[in-house]
């Protein structure tokens, strides 16, 4: 029998999405509006960023914002940590099938349909770093930014879009709503899994090419989970009607940002890192 | 440790997101031993960690410090059997009709007992018996689907769920939270049956004074993750220092007396039970009379 941690339900300690850590950093008081457009651009740059220098240097300043928000790197491991499986897979899929795309280079492997070139290998291996680096930035920036923080920044940056008829504060509510129903399904999941394990239900622990047993083992914990959460909307919609939200009336917030002068040397020295990273020929 | 003793709490700590920077120690530190067959309360503010110190009865969470042992077997042990634990400590959680999830009442209460892997005729004996103990009839309500039913009957199939396991310690959070006064009554009153007629082991949580005075043979009173003092009710309710310094109430009969007390009358402030009270008060009303 495996050996059991204590915290063998508690979902909500793997689940960093959602969550806000307040630590008072500067990467916590910027302005929400600049941190989202620099988070932007900073992914942007990761995902075209394709020699193994850049992606290095590009892993390292995910894990120096780390540092900088005083957040402990161990919340975006436990964010990688679930994806890994998916980072595997990819990393199969294109090392076996993607040559065609990336044929440049030494040839490793050439047998049968199998071709294995020093290309295909970085773009693998470019793919995992990739991965990580994002992963990274998403976790400092959702556990630097409160989820308001988050909404308004994303409402006011979509602003201009609004003289195309395009719904921007409903967009920004959708998005809100999503990002903070994350943790609080985590634990009504948790509460639901331990509720019936302790009427004998076992998760995860048959065999996995019984796949419809192991699919079976889940409906006690997804049906009612779908019961709480029309339950929780139906409360959500209560809630805000009684408070006399109306769709589409013009609201004004309580907070007024005001970008500072390090927020807009904070948005240069992005923009300055993102062309380094695409223009600089690495020899790598 | 005496040979009834059938579950002993010792020192258990428990800190949620240990060694992360939003760490909580929710108990730090308790001590508890709960005899064959007793029908134990335990009683504290939100936050005190009634909650999670239950959740240990059954395996759900393992000691991080302290030890926890049910019928002499200690729940930190890797090996344990953790499907025998469950099956012998029943835990109903708060709101248990959340958790229901088949179409029909005799197929959620089922559950248990087929993840057991009975022989269907003995899952069936089960499920009637468990209907039965909560007061749902048998052939009248196997059939009918779970989501026509009211809150209070909702809660009984949940109840009857975790009966099903035939278990020797029956642990419920809160079980009346948000019941109407009569599904209320008539839970109690099942619980009342499952500890005296049915010899097993009753272990709640509670908000509910009267519900306390009640049910429980004794009292345990948590604070900040510590337990405070225990004893009969009679002992904690005629404690009114402790329970005002810790904001936790009591149930009208000890009101009462307490202010009849407090007027300079000579009342028995442990005489808790509505029976012993009112006798306590027409004492003191027949004192007028001479
Ligand atoms: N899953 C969890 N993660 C982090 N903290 C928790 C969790 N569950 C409970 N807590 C905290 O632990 C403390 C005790 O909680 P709980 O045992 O639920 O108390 P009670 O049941 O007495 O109200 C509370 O302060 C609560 O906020
Ligand atoms: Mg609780």
């Amino acid at each position: 029998m495996r050996e059991i941690a204590s915290f063998e339900f508690e979902l909500t300690r793997n689940i960093t999405i959602g969550q806000y850590l307040p630590t008072g950093s500067l990467i916590h008081r910027m302005d929400p509006r600049i941190k989202l457009l620099a988070f932007t651009i900073l992914v942007i740059a990761m995902a075209i960023c394709d020699t193994y220098v850049g992606n290095i240097i590009a892993l390292a300043f995910a894990c120096y914002l780390f540092y900088m928000s005083r957040i402990p790197i161990s919340y975006g491991l436990s964010g990688v940590k679930p994806a890994v499986p998916f980072i595997l897979i990819l990393a199969v899929l294109q090392l076996l099938f993607y040559s065609e795309i990336a044929s440049g280079g030494t040839v490793f492997v050439d047998y049968g349909f199998i071709l294995i070139t020093s290309d295909s290998v970085r773009l693998v291996i470019v793919s995992a770093l990739r991965f990580i680096e994002i992963i990274f930035l998403s976790s400092v920036l959702t556990l630097s930014t409160s989820t308001t923080q988050i909404t308004h920044g994303i409402e006011s940056l979509l602003r201009p879009l609004k003289h195309v008829k395009f719904p921007v504060h409903e967009f920004a509510l959708i998005i809100t709503i999503a990002i903070r129903f994350v943790p609080t399904f985590a634990m009504e999941m948790e509460k639901m899994m331990k509720a019936q394990a302790s009427r004998g239900a076992e998760f995860g622990t048959g065999a996995w090419w019984r796949i419809i047993q192991r699919t079976k083992d889940v409906f006690p914990i997804i049906i009612p989970l779908f019961n709480v959460a029309m339950a929780r909307a139906e409360d959500l919609v209560l809630a805000m009607e009684s408070r006399c939200y109306t769709p589409g009336s013009e609201r004004s917030i309580y907070t007024k940002y005001k970008a500072q002068n390090m927020d807009y040397m904070a948005l240069l020295f992005c923009v300055l890192f993102t062309v380094l990273l695409l223009a600089f020929p690495f020899p790598y | 440790m005496s040979d009834s003793t059938i579950l002993e709490v010792k020192d258990l700590q428990h800190i949620y997101m240990e060694k992360t920077p939003l760490e909580h120690q929710a108990l730090s530190g308790v001590s508890l031993s709960v005899e064959e067959g007793e029908s134990i309360a335990i009683i504290g503010n939100t936050g005190s960690g009634k909650s999670t110190l239950i959740q240990h009865f059954n395996g759900l969470m393992r000691p991080q410090r302290g030890e926890v042992t049910v019928e002499g077997q200690y729940l930190s042990d890797p090996k344990l059997d953790v499907k025998a634990l469950r099956r012998k400590v029943g835990l109903v959680f708060q709101n248990p009709e959340d958790q229901i999830f088949e179409k029909l009442i005799g197929d959620d209460i089922a559950y248990g007992p087929l993840k057991m892997g009975l022989p269907l005729k003995e899952v069936r004996d089960r499920v009637k018996w468990a209907m039965e103990l909560v007061g749902l009839s048998f052939e009248e309500l196997k059939d009918r689907v779970t989501y026509a039913l009211s809150g209070g009957q909702k809660r009984k199939v949940a109840l009857a769920g975790v009966l099903a396991l035939k278990p020797k310690i029956l642990v419920l959070d809160e079980p009346t939270a948000g019941l109407d006064p009569r599904s209320r009554q008539e839970l109690l009153d099942q619980i009342v049956r499952l500890n005296e007629k049915e010899n097993m082991t009753v272990i709640f949580v509670s908000h509910n004074m009267e519900e306390v005075a009640y049910l429980a043979k004794r009292i345990y009173v948590l604070a900040d993750g510590r337990n405070l003092i225990d004893g009969t009710p009679g002992d904690i309710f005629g404690n009114s220092e402790v329970l005002s310094k810790h904001h936790i109430g009591a149930p009208q009969t000890v009101e009462i007396l307490a202010q009849l007390k407090a007027r300079g009358y000579p009342v028995n402030l442990k005489a808790y039970e509505i029976e012993t009270a009112a006798k306590e008060m027409v004492s003191v009303l027949q004192s007028f009379r001479r």
